[in-house]
């Protein structure tokens, strides 16, 4: 007992007085120097910095050189890139003037900005020239702008950007930080909103932060040895030991199915769930741990989602910043919309919220990319499918624990374990399907048959 | 220690309306906190779902409330989830959507 409550304090020792004290002592003067305007600044350095290399290296990634811009091309992209955020911020700071449906409807004609873009582009040839490649490079660049350009105009519908520069927006436009299409971190209401404003706060932030840090590394080599010990290859670790793979990839195994037995295929499941658990995890901690750092204390990306005890509270738990946005753009819009017509019908309009984000939201965020949209196009059919098998457990899931009305399910550790076990059965099953590719939704299909022995 | 009487403690200056307001969403939010984080324990301008009171199912629930009990609309103003992240921002949203 007294071991578990040392470990618990040492676990949460970023919230012990005493050590923030002891931070507060050790920063002195560096950490009353790091103002948060100051911070600001530094992390708008940095904006500049990846908002000139992202694109660069994004471009120069790209299998299809025909098309794209050359690298002075590509600088070009980047500045339109950085004109196409000053407009959203001027929209944004000037909200109220915009025109009534642009006001209405800001995600939606945000978006019918860059699919203008890409309708452009499909109806003309690469005949057109370098600014036909500088647009396609813009085509390609701007998904991983635009639900932060989304968060923009969100703060600008709650009146909350009149009165602050473009330069209190770069940061989380560009994050140097770091990030995915999907904006850690949130927008600006957020990070304000998380914002350590004094010195004693920001100790509390960066302590938060290092042990986020710390996380991130054990993660890390938690996630060597299991794929060392599981997998058997494919790190030093398991080069260095010499050791056999016991489970194939789950990937490998989907595109031969039957071809192991079950228990094999059962592990490669469950291990491939962990396995991605881990990598999520790792990441975002890295994120948000240098958030942390800069003194937005904001929430994590993952936390234990592998104890989760409801489909709803793992998908919340899992991948955070990215059900906010699911939350923000869809699900919340369609809910409101709702409201009037399906007021005396609130399943039904809890259903369609849920399947305007976890679904149809999930899909479209997959979709929107340069690549796949100028590219040769095809129905992602394993992803329409997980994605319809997502938004339906966790529609049951929260349409349950509404109907529980917050009384806590049957306590028990058996209870429990059985509860956690039927979360990491349905999120391993739909795995199978999280892919693009359009060629495998038969093969998929036939290996989570095979785990029946069918 | 009634949440009310904790809050004016602190030195909030309520109107006998906002307080009434506050007294009846203190009730309701009792109805869908999590068992082991008591609104009790809050301040106002505590945000409810990094405390952990509730998840954003419970979000739902707050504008499902706010819709029924104040007649906001929802439809025609958005959701501002940073507006109800605490007590005092819901009140505020009561007071300005009002005729």
């Amino acid at each position: 007992m007294r071991a578990r409550i040392a470990l618990d304090q040492l676990g949460q020792f970023h919230e012990n007085p005493a050590v923030i004290a002891w931070w507060c002592r050790l920063g002195g003067r560096a950490l009353e120097w790091q103002t948060p305007a100051r911070r600001r600044m530094i992390l708008v350095l940095g904006a500049i910095w990846i908002g000139f290399k992202e694109p660069l290296e994004t471009l120069a990634r790209r299998n299809s050189p025909s098309q794209m811009p050359d690298e002075l091309g590509a600088i070009v992209v980047a500045l339109l890139a950085f004109a196409l955020l000053w407009l959203c911020y001027k929209a944004a700071s000037n909200f109220k003037s915009l025109p009534a449906f642009v006001r209405r409807h800001p995600y939606i004609s945000l978006h019918l900005l860059y699919w203008g873009l890409i309708v452009f582009l499909l109806s003309t040839t690469p005949a057109l020239g370098e600014w036909r490649s500088i647009l396609v490079g813009v085509a390609f660049v701007f998904p991983h702008l635009i639900w932060r350009c989304g968060y923009l105009l969100q703060s600008g519908l709650h009146d909350r950007v009149a009165g602050t520069r473009f330069r209190d927006h770069l940061f989380y436009l560009w994050p140097v930080f770091g990030g995915s299409n999907t904006p850690y971190g949130k927008g600006f209401d957020y990070l304000s909103r998380c914002e350590a404003k004094t010195a004693e706060e920001l100790a509390r932030s960066q302590l938060a932060g290092i042990k986020l840090l710390l996380l991130s590394l054990a993660w890390s080599i938690v996630l060597d040895i299991w794929e060392a010990f599981v997998y058997g290859s494919g790190n030093s670790l398991s080069r260095a030991l010499g050791a056999q793979p016991v489970v194939p990839y789950l990937n490998d195994l989907a595109q031969q199915p039957g071809s192991a037995p079950l228990w094999v295929a059962w592990a490669s499941l469950y291990g491939e769930l962990i396995r991605d658990v881990l990598k999520l995890a790792i990441r975002g901690h890295q994120i948000i741990g240098t958030l942390r750092i800069f003194g937005f204390n904001v929430f994590r990306n993952t936390y234990k989602p592998l104890l989760a005890e409801s489909l709803v509270a793992f998908w919340g738990r899992y991948y955070y910043y990215f059900k906010e946005l699911l939350v923000t753009f869809f699900f919340l819009p369609t809910f409101a919309q709702l409201g009037r017509k399906l007021r005396d019908r609130p399943d039904l309009r809890l259903f369609a919220a849920v399947f305007a984000s976890a679904f149809a939201g999930n899909l479209y965020y997959h979709m929107l990319k340069g690549s796949r949209l100028l590219g040769e196009w095809q129905v992602p059919w394993p992803r329409v499918f997980y994605c319809f098998l997502l938004a339906t457990g966790i529609f049951l899931s929260m349409w349950r624990e509404k109907r529980r009305g917050g009384v806590t399910p049957p306590g028990g550790l058996g209870r429990r374990v059985l509860r956690i076990a039927g979360v990491w059965t349905f999120f391993g099953m739909i795995i199978i399907w999280n892919t693009n590719d359009g060629h495998a939704f038969y093969t998929r299909t036939m290996f989570f048959l095979s785990l029946f022995g069918l | 220690m009634e949440p009310s009487a904790k809050l004016s403690q602190k030195g909030e200056s309520l109107s006998v309306e906002r307080q009434q307001r506050q007294t009846n969403l203190i009730d309701f939010l009792r109805t869908i906190q999590k068992p082991n984080k008591p609104v009790e324990s809050l301040g106002i301008h505590d945000s409810l779902v990094d405390s952990g009171l509730i998840d954003s199912l419970a979000t739902l629930q707050i504008v499902e409330y706010l819709e029924t009990t104040y007649g906001i609309d929802f439809a025609s103003m958005g959701v501002d989830p940073e507006q109800l992240a605490s007590i005092a921002g819901i009140l505020d949203l009561i007071e300005k959507s009002r005729p």
